[in-house]
């Protein structure tokens, strides 16, 4: 039997309208029935933009210049309707709070039918059967600002799946969700892919959570070696601990009371599902929450959120980091690899340089405790080295470090001490490799064990001596 | 008159919307302290706040009906947030965007730099104090005081409306998010 | 029949309201707007369930405004009687405002941008984006009270005054702005890989209809208005 064509694209190049070169060139590919590809390549390189391109909404949403071919089922994306290639490929997108435009989700599958001028009459049975279909009726009639990220990545699959397409686009799904619910997704999706055999392309920095999904790899854009990233603290040099941060949080009707202990010199990690309590505890101790009973012993606690430009005042990196009024804003500048960007807007710069304006900033203010709200969401493993490195350098420094991550590859590799937290109840800390090696504790705790990561943390302290 | 509008456009204007009805809802609280002691005039000073995103959509989006639409979605949500001032504030919305959007048509939509965003302040002014002469009643004040009340709106409009409109546009113009908008594509052709 | 105005059709009831908000602008005499108040007030108790306790929330500022406005007029008001004047300017906020109450307290926002798109020929692409902008709403207020609260943290002092608040807010605003202007975008593009077009030729999965009772609701307003009017000439 011949294998037809899905979809082809030959010479593809794109170039964004203030961009002055291409952001993708020469790109070829045929897709058949059933091919599951996972789209590869550091951020920045142009796999959105292969997305946009392949359902059709650039180069119009966009007004980029577009060369080269694109063929949909025998036919050139130019002559399709507008609208109409949206039957045909479906698409997921990365951030689940940005791709919904109705209160609840009966009415969000119902957007996508009236889109395509379903009749009234048909909607009804299309959308129980889609529901039924993905095992989401008991969400039928639930508002989609209360679900989880899960259930909101499942509910934009559905909503993408209802027009029965043939092509189904993922960009980034899982960056948001917590492993065990990352993988539930894997295996939610890939049983609906074998039934309906759709050709499918996702774009991921976590392939491993996808096992042996995928029978292509696209591999876009180079990766740029780290040159002025020199690994220049290997953490076996961590000066000793030179002192002891105490905090006792509690939120009532959230987070139940926490004690923690961080030491000097140390980097510790909170990990927990998705819902748990992590940023509500890292806020509690920071001071953001007004109705937290609190018992603090410093004042000077640095908090880096999610978004860290939720912090940025100024207009350059340079002013951001001497904000405070601190003196060493050079020195911090250069330990954290921000020279090239000093002048830059700190809105500008990379997702990672952010992150390291804000930790410098911090440093700067002599703030000893710092806490980071899921630093490695969304990161490629460039950025993620980059931000490790950060790390050290910043426990070198003598600050004691609090990190909230569900990544535990990154977990096992900058962790001293562990700490674990579900339904609002914090444990620990725990040595990291005793957790990685407890599968009942990682079950509990809705985590997956790191894999081939190599756990070389230096175990300075037993669990008894934290308390 | 929306055909040749991208989609996101549209988004953005109801975003800025949402963000300026937050800001808004900040300011009617220390206008509403103040007004049971001084009177309507408490509002005056502070007016300008209601042009902010008339004049900031306008200067990114830069297609006519960028000024009035915002203006009049911006009351439209906070109806729908359950406003008591209720659907008049729809009305109040689209004659101060009419406002704001005469100062950009009067350009023919050529120009969006400082004076003109001012002029858009003042003329958002002048309509929607005309509007409340009306609904308000202030024919039944003293000329004197309605003159007063008058400048006080127009200052507010050129001062916040206008001239902070403009900070807060190039604010967020160097941030680099405005990459894809009329404001980013017609700076980078200046400069060329 | 207790929950007639609730099944109204909003754009009806939004521009019969609108009317009458206009009409009681050209009376200066403190009656016609009392009793405005007064039968307002009648129609909201009988043919609606509301929350009564929301109701007295959303008017106690306007009553406050009422109060500067009686003064205001009192005191620098031209008219020979001020003080009928004055009473009338501030009987007219209470007017306005319990019209104003009586379509927000009964109109779904839903239904309400529905009914704006299918009877009043809303754009859809406006229709959709206050949808959008309507959903966003929590998420924004919850980020801009984040941004204030850690750029707060990194004030070196912490002085709350009702001033300083009001000068952080461009600092507050600009975080803000460059999230929503990413947000816009993002959700654009979901929404067009949906298939959507702004095009006006679509199915609706609620329609919103209109029929006889939205007429009477109309009529029965003109008649307490017209009450209102012949008893505040007498009085």
């Amino acid at each position: 039997m011949p294998v037809s064509d899905v979809l082809a694209f030959s010479d593809v190049a794109f170039r964004y309208p203030d961009e002055p070169s291409p952001v993708l060139e020469d790109v070829s590919l045929k897709l058949h029935v059933g091919d599951k590809w996972l789209v590869k390549g550091p951020s920045g390189c142009g796999k959105s933009t292969l997305f946009y391109l392949l359902n059709g909404l650039y180069p119009d949403a966009c007004d980029g210049e577009l060369t080269g071919t694109r063929i949909l089922f025998g036919k050139p994306y130019e002559q399709y309707r507008p609208g109409e290639i949206s039957q045909v490929i479906a698409t997921v997108f990365q951030d689940p709070d940005s791709q919904f435009c109705m209160p609840t989700v009966e009415e969000e599958l119902a957007f996508t039918l009236e889109n395509q001028s379903v009749p009234r009459g048909q909607m009804e049975e299309q959308i129980t059967r889609t529901l039924e279909e993905t095992g989401l009726t008991a969400f039928r009639h639930r508002v989609i600002q209360t679900l989880s990220g899960g259930e909101k990545q499942r509910v934009a699959t559905a909503c993408a799946l209802i027009m029965k397409p043939k092509i189904v686009l993922l960009d980034e799904p899982l960056a948001h969700l917590d492993p065990m619910t990352a993988r539930e997704y894997v295996q939610w999706f890939s049983a609906l892919q074998q039934r309906h055999e759709w050709t499918v392309l996702v774009i991921d920095h976590q392939a491993e959570l996808w096992r042996d999904f995928f029978d292509h790899v696209i591999e876009l854009g180079e990766h740029v070696p780290i040159s002025e990233t020199k690994r220049t603290t290997p953490s076996s040099s961590k000066p000793v601990g030179s002192g002891l941060f105490k905090a006792r949080v509690n939120v009532p009707g959230i987070l139940n009371t926490a004690e923690l202990q961080l030491e000097s010199g140390t980097i510790t990690v909170l990990a927990g599902p998705n819902g748990a309590g992590k940023s509500t505890l890292l806020k509690a101790v920071a001071g953001l929450i007004p109705s937290a009973e609190r018992e603090v012993y410093t004042q000077s606690i640095g908090y880096v959120p999610q978004s860290p430009e939720f912090l940025f005042m100024t207009s350059s990196v340079r002013q951001e980091v001497a904000l405070g009024g601190g003196i060493r804003t050079e020195t911090y500048i250069d330990k954290l690899l921000l020279g090239a960007v000093a002048a830059s807007n700190p809105f500008a710069v990379s997702q990672g340089q952010k992150r390291r304006t804000a930790l410098a900033a911090m440093l700067n203010d002599a703030r000893s405790v710092l806490l980071l709200d899921e630093p490695t969401a969304g990161q490629d493993a460039y950025a993620l080295e980059e931000l490790e490195d950060a790390l050290f350098q910043v426990v070198t420094d003598g600050a004691a470090l609090l990190v909230v991550t569900h990544d535990m590859n990154f977990a096992s590799r900058i962790a001293d001490a562990l700490l674990l937290i579900r339904d609002g109840d914090m444990s620990g800390p725990f040595v990291p490799r005793s957790v990685f090696s407890n599968p009942a504790l990682l079950e509990k705790y809705r985590l997956v064990a790191s894999e081939g990561g190599s756990i070389d943390v230096n175990m300075a302290a037993p669990v008894e001596s934290f308390y | 008159m929306l055909a040749n509008w991208k989609l996101k456009e549209v988004v953005l204007m109801s975003l800025l919307a949402v963000v300026f009805g937050i800001i808004y809802l900040v300011f009617l609280h220390v206008g509403n302290i103040w007004s049971s002691l001084i009177g309507p005039i408490a509002y005056e000073w502070i007016f300008g706040v209601w042009f902010l995103v008339s004049i900031v959509a306008m200067a990114i989006i830069r297609k006519p009906g960028a000024a009035v639409i915002p203006e009049v979605m911006a009351a439209a949500i906070e109806v729908l947030l359950g406003n008591a001032v209720g659907p008049r504030l729809i009305l109040t919305g689209l004659v101060q965007g009419l406002g704001a959007e005469a100062a950009f048509a009067v350009t023919r939509y050529r120009r969006f730099d400082l004076p003109v965003l001012i002029l858009a302040g003042v003329l958002a002014s002048v309509f929607s104090f005309g509007y409340g002469y009306l609904l308000g009643g202030f024919s039944a004040l003293s000329p004197w005081y309605v003159l007063l009340m008058l400048g006080i709106r127009i200052l507010s409009g050129a001062v916040i409306a206008g001239y902070g409109g403009g900070l807060l546009v190039n604010g967020l113009y160097a941030t680099g998010s405005l990459r894809g908008y009329a404001i980013a594509r017609q700076k980078r052709d200046a400069r060329v | 029949m207790s929950t007639w105005l609730h099944r109204l059709n909003p754009s009806i009831k939004m521009l019969v309201t609108f009317v009458f908000i206009f009409a009681l602008a050209f009376y200066f005499d403190p009656w016609t707007p009392l009793l405005m108040f007064g039968a307002v007030l009648v129609v909201q108790v009988l043919f609606s369930r509301i929350d009564w306790k929301r109701w007295l929330m959303l008017m106690l500022p306007f009553a406050l405004g009422a109060v500067g406005y009686f003064w205001t007029t009192y005191v620098f008001g031209t008219a020979e009687d001020r003080l009928d004047t004055a009473l009338s300017l501030s009987f007219r906020v209470f007017a306005f405002s319990s019209l104003s109450l009586l379509f927000v307290l009964t109109t779904s926002p839903m239904t309400f941008i529905m009914s704006l798109m299918q009877q009043l020929k809303l754009s859809p692409k406006l229709a959709y984006s206050l949808l959008v902008g309507y959903q966003f709403l929590p998420v924004l207020k919850e980020e801009f009270i984040q941004i204030r609260q850690v750029q707060q943290l990194r004030r070196p002092q912490h002085n709350q005054t009702t001033w300083s608040r009001l000068r952080s807010l461009p600092t507050v605003a600009i975080p803000l702005l460059a999230g929503a202007v990413r947000k816009a975008e993002k959700t654009a593009f979901a929404m067009e890989a949906r298939g959507f077009t702004g095009s006006r030729e679509r199915t609706y999965f609620h329609e919103v209809t209109w029929h006889r009772f939205d007429f009477y609701f109309a009529a029965l307003l003109t008649l307490i208005f017209s009450l209102c009017l012949v008893v505040g000439a007498f009085l």
